[in-house]
């Protein structure tokens, strides 16, 4: 299939690809995310079950409390975590968890990647450009499938 | 965001790789929260400073900063740790808190800090002028720089105090603006407050009214201790995020009203009343049993004069044997306590100065159960809130004559 490129800002220097996971909602690495497996454990979030490590993670935004932070560092440090953010905006701690972790992170795309990226999706991105190059899946539907990734990963 | 030639070499990496990150970590920060430019930056106060609060994690980042070359660019202080180096056997921390706790420490040394491991640096040197821009974390010490000295500083976490210290920068946000500085509420108190239970008090039920909000102060006399003006703030921040209060004619920044309003009208004015003081009691007072255990003095630590007070109190009397009295504080206050001879009268009368740590920072659920410790005594509203909603244990609170009594009698007057 052939690739989109998005185009936005630099936030965290870096290069990275995965497979993309999509959420449609915001999600906090305190008390959201096993830091040992990379799943996604905020009972009723759309992603929960989901396993993030090695991922490109498309999401709206991080939140809650500053502990936060050395969470996602912790899971870079154990790849558990993702590889690389792409993000509608960037609030400080998850992205300065990612800063701490040297994991690639780009905001203010010129297109909505929750609508163009769907979960399951090859997603390249060079933050140093401020590019996100999207190659679909075989028989995508090509809109955001959050919650649609597999359920595992160890 | 602008940077200077010299803040886009810090984060182009040029200035090597802790610079960068911690540049990286300011830059997010700044420009999340609208700042146009960075200031320069001439003292922090670190909160994660306890393998308790920083985790594994935390400390291998600290170490991997440190490992870098990182050199801290501010004078940094840090918060107190999960242990006492010289009584952790005895409050039964276990060791591989301790060890871990120990990398932590040794990591901040290479880095540059002064481990003093208080939530009080202000005592022991770091005490940024009016005016100065900072970078602390730890809630109190943030209301009391901003508040009594005049300093300016936002509510640090760990990573963007760490990053401001590797880099003498912070984004000009908050705290540092002149125009964020001016009060919002306005609180008459009627009647003469004294001690730290007052204070304290003062502080818990204001700063649920405040929220984030600006408090100026009316009817403290001018002869208010920097202890009392330590208790309301701790207090200020611990039932509200209130990171500045003014008290007009004994703070630097409120010589006036007007001055401390910035010309204009409060948003709220309230009357501070005994019922007020009764009610905020009440709220923390949450032991309904006259049972007491562990009797705990000190939260912020306590300064020098603090600790001088309670080994006059103790002087001829004895605690309880099936009390534990804890006045905690800082190694230099100990220090100090010991050439003054108050520690001595402190442990004589069977109480125990306790340093480097508090029991927000220490596994004390686990401590708690091997001491045996089931309620919590203290003068501290500050501490008085935590034990009750981190650690499960009901507290009594009360004015410090009363605390050191029923660390004597074993028994809480109601």
């Amino acid at each position: 299939m052939k690739s989109i490129t998005l185009k936005g800002r630099k936030v965290v220097p870096g290069r990275a690809k995965g497979e993309a996971v999509v959420s449609a909602e915001p999600i906090s690495f305190i008390g959201g995310v096993d830091p040992l497996t990379g799943v996604v454990t905020e009972p009723g979030h759309p992603l929960e079950g989901v396993c993030l490590a090695g991922k490109v993670l498309v999401y709206p935004t991080g939140k809650g409390s500053t502990g936060g932070s050395y969470r996602i560092y912790d899971m870079a440090v154990h790849r558990t975590g993702p590889v690389a953010f792409v993000q509608l905006q960037s609030e400080p701690i998850a992205t300065i968890g990612a800063i701490m972790g040297d994991m690639p992170v780009v905001d203010g795309l010129d297109r909505n990647p929750l609508e163009v990226i769907a979960t399951g999706d090859t997603v390249e991105v060079d933050a140093d450009r401020g590019l996100v190059i999207v190659t679909p899946k075989e028989g995508s539907p090509g809109i955001g499938a959050a919650g649609q990734g597999e359920k595992k990963c160890f | 965001m602008f940077l200077t030639d010299q803040e886009k070499r810090m984060l182009d990496g040029e200035m090597g790789y802790p610079i960068q990150k911690g540049m990286q970590i300011m830059t997010v920060l700044g420009e999340s929260f609208g700042a146009e430019r960075m200031v320069d930056v001439a003292s922090s106060h670190m909160p994660g400073a306890s393998i308790m609060l920083l985790g594994r994690a935390g400390m291998m980042f600290v170490e991997e900063m440190a490992a870098k070359g990182g050199q801290f660019r501010t004078f940094t202080t840090t918060n107190p740790t999960s242990c006492d180096d010289t009584l952790w056997e005895k409050l039964g921390i276990s060791k591989e808190i301790v060890d871990l706790q120990t990398r932590l420490t040794a990591a901040y040394q290479k880095l540059g800090a002064i481990t003093c491991a208080t939530c009080t640096p202000y005592f022991i040197g770091n005490a940024p002028r009016l005016g100065e821009h900072a970078a602390w974390g730890e809630s109190s010490a943030v209301v009391y720089a901003n508040s009594v000295l005049g300093a300016r500083t936002n509510r640090e976490g760990g990573p963007t105090a760490l990053a401001s210290s590797l880099t003498g920068k912070a984004p000009a946000y908050g705290m540092h603006l002149t125009e964020n500085r001016y009060g919002k509420l306005l609180i008459h108190v009627a009647w003469r407050l004294s001690g730290n239970f007052a204070y304290g008090a003062l502080g818990y039920h204001v700063g649920a009214i405040a929220k984030q909000a600006t408090p100026v102060f009316t009817g403290i006399p001018a002869n208010v201790s920097f202890d009392e003006l330590k208790a309301l703030g701790s207090a200020l921040a611990t039932s509200g995020a209130v990171s500045l209060f003014h008290v007009v004619g004994v703070t630097p920044e409120a010589p006036t009203l007007e001055a401390a309003f910035g010309g204009k009208k409060p948003e709220a004015t309230l009357e501070y009343t005994a019922r007020d003081e009764r009610a905020a009691g009440e709220h923390l007072n949450l032991e309904k049993s006259d049972h007491v255990d562990w009797v705990y003095l000190g939260c912020p630590h306590c300064s020098i004069l603090e600790v001088r007070d309670i080994a006059r109190a103790l002087a001829g009397k004895k605690v309880h044997r099936e009390v534990e009295l804890w006045v905690n504080t800082s190694t230099a206050v100990r220090t100090l306590a010991q050439h003054m001879g108050y520690a001595k009268a402190i442990e004589e009368a069977g109480g125990m100065i306790v340093c480097d740590t508090c029991p927000a920072h220490t596994p004390t659920k686990e401590m708690a159960k091997k001491q045996g410790y089931r309620t919590l005594t203290t003068d501290s509203a500050k501490m008085a809130h935590y034990v009750a909603g981190e650690e499960g244990f009901p507290a009594h609170y009360g004015s410090t004559d009363k605390v050191i009594t029923a660390a004597i009698t074993k028994k809480w007057e109601g």
